[in-house]
């Protein structure tokens, strides 16, 4: 409860800080809205121009693509500060204060920034969802609508797990972005039908970086009724938490490591 | 209240090649240097005491400040504060303890003071009560509610240090380090400081430990001071006993006229000794023994100097003559 509390007062302080400075505020909205009109256009053209993607239709890929940007979303809202810890924080010596206060560091770290982007990616993967779901008539079933809210949820968790662990990476190596970034990367994959990739690729993504696991498993299963939605909800929420402990446990041993910088 | 023994902090670095060659060549060499900021040190503080860590740069303060306040883990040895290990403990002792860091701040760059507090209070758990009574301290002996509401980005150096000051103090920690808190302030802002740390050790009897550069910063508020030196101590002891051992040594540097050869110039007395170096010559004495005016006015009259200035020992001097004198001790104790 206490973090709870103290989570919202973080976030508050975070938004303030967006605030503070309006101009800024005005051209990160613009750009933002831009951005996302403009994928959504690339994604439109590229599916205008081919008519199927080894059987699937623009519609059915347009719905991977639309679902995959929901876990991501989710994981922009809450965990960008990692991307700074990875690039720059441990590198510079400034996570001091951190070390210094009476909560967990980790904790500190979501509580640091709040990226309110997250939200509109969320906006743009619903309205793809919706559009590309009635284009497609698909009979909406209670299992399919719930394995696709825990894929999207745990799914971000996963993510968020991996960009705990790698950058965690820092307080060894000093700076872990680019490593960080790499695996990340790996999230573009998923955004596709796992079908389309060769045994190897799919391997990957469903045992190794598990990004297909969330995504492109869950979609399955209401276009086509691949699998058994609890049974594969179940599975989603396990490697999630397998994954999420697994970070922490990362984070907290490369933390011991922090060496901060000469003052 | 703080116990420290045996402290021993190890940094290994790769060694390093010159230029871009060598740099590559680093990457496949496991060769390592091993250097020992902070080389087997063992100190007790008690409580509500106010204690200078001093020495010249890079001699181990900082990295012994960060091992006391559990930022940094020592390769050997140990720090209790009130009987636990804060690099183990970390989150329980840290409610226990203040840390200011002149160099780098721990406020939000971009938000109004006050909000930075308002969340510090959240994070240290500070009753409304206690924060109402403690905001109105650090007010009245800081002067920050002048700039409450300002971003603290917009803040002068001096104002600043103030805000991390009081930020360090919101949850009444009973030890508080400060790392150089004096660095690049004027004189009247260092009076503040000085006046608030004062002022804290009395009303809440906090344990301060404080590294600085600044001999009056040590004069005014440190009973007693340890002093290091290549990450050994060198010395430890109340502060009357550096005084009693340096006097209050002052330094004269004249600039003089080339038509004046300094050599020929009859000395004061015995208690003065001049040094030449290049253009300037340096008188250095005890104030307590010798009377600076006649010695100002001598400098006028037989050196003509065309400028001056007078100086107090400096803490890299204290280091180097208490270093020679343990030299000079070891030399003797060989010789018997």
């Amino acid at each position: 409860m206490r973090y709870v509390k103290l989570y919202f007062t973080c976030i508050k302080r975070s938004m303030l800080s967006r605030l503070e400075y309006k101009k800024d505020a005005i051209i990160s909205i613009l750009s933002f809205l831009i951005s996302n009109a403009c994928a959504l256009c690339s994604i439109y053209f590229i599916l205008q121009a081919i008519p199927t993607l080894k059987g699937y239709t623009p519609a059915e890929v347009g719905f991977f693509y639309g679902f995959s940007m929901l876990p991501i979303a989710l994981d922009h809202l809450f965990s960008d500060e990692f991307w700074l810890v990875a690039y720059r924080r441990v590198q510079l010596g400034d996570m001091d204060r951190h070390f210094l206060r009476p909560v967990p560091v980790i904790f500190q770290m979501f509580a640091e920034t709040f990226q309110p982007d997250g939200f509109g990616e969320i906006i743009v993967g619903v309205t793809m969802i919706v559009v590309c779901g009635l284009n497609l008539q698909v009979s909406v079933t209670f299992g399919a609508v719930f394995v696709l809210i825990i894929g999207a949820i745990f799914g971000a968790v996963i993510i968020t797990s991996f960009k705990v662990a790698f950058s965690s990476l820092a307080f060894i190596f000093k700076r872990s972005g680019p490593l960080l970034q790499i695996v990340y990367n790996f999230t573009v994959y998923a955004k596709y039908p796992l079908a389309i990739y060769p045994q190897v690729v799919r391997f990957i993504l469903i045992f190794i970086l598990p990004f297909g696991l969330f995504i492109s498993l869950p979609v399955d299963t209401l276009l086509y009724g691949t699998y058994n939605p609890y049974l594969l909800s179940l599975i989603i929420v396990g490697v999630a938490i397998a994954f999420f402990t697994l970070a922490t446990l990362v984070w907290t041993l490369c933390a011991r490591r922090y060496e901060s910088t000469g003052s | 209240m703080i116990q420290v023994q045996n402290l021993v902090k190890v940094f290994r670095k790769p060694v390093r090649g010159k230029g871009l060659f060598g740099m590559i060549a680093t990457l496949f060499s496991r060769k390592y240097t091993e250097t020992r900021a902070v080389d087997g040190v063992s100190f007790d503080i008690p409580e509500g005491e106010i204690v200078g860590y001093i020495g010249s740069n890079g001699a181990g303060k900082s990295t012994t400040i960060k091992m006391m306040c559990g930022i940094l883990t020592p390769t050997s040895g140990k720090v209790l504060i009130d009987g636990l290990e804060p690099y183990l403990k970390r989150r329980v002792v840290a409610k226990d303890i203040g840390v200011v860091f002149g160099q780098k701040s721990q406020l939000w760059w971009d938000i109004p003071l006050v909000e930075s507090f308002k969340v510090l209070k959240e994070i240290y758990q500070v009753s409304d009560a206690d924060y109402g009574e403690r905001m109105a301290f650090l007010s009245s002996v800081l002067g920050i509610d002048e700039f409450l509401t300002q971003p603290v980005r917009t803040l002068s150096l001096g104002q600043r240090m103030r805000a991390d000051l009081a930020a360090s103090m919101l949850h009444n920690p009973k030890i508080l380090f400060l790392d150089e808190p004096t660095i690049g302030m004027d004189v009247l802002v260092k009076d503040k400081i000085r006046t608030a740390i004062h002022a804290l050790n009395a009303k809440y009897h906090t344990t301060v430990v404080l590294t600085t550069h600044d001999m009056e910063d040590i004069e005014n508020l440190c009973s007693r001071i340890i002093m290091i030196e290549k990450g050994t101590i060198i010395y430890d002891g109340p502060l009357g006993d550096i005084k009693r051992r340096f006097g209050n040594i002052k330094t004269l540097t004249l600039t003089v006229p080339p038509s004046v050869d300094p050599n020929s110039v009859p000395p004061f007395s015995n208690d003065v000794t001049m040094t030449v170096e290049d253009d300037k010559v340096l008188l250095s004495f005890d104030a307590d023994k010798v009377i600076l005016e006649q010695v100002v006015q001598y400098a006028f009259s037989q050196y003509h100097a065309i400028d001056m200035k007078i100086a107090d020992i400096s803490i890299e001097d204290v280091v180097k003559t208490i270093l020679s004198q343990q030299e000079e001790e070891h030399a003797m104790a060989k010789k018997v």
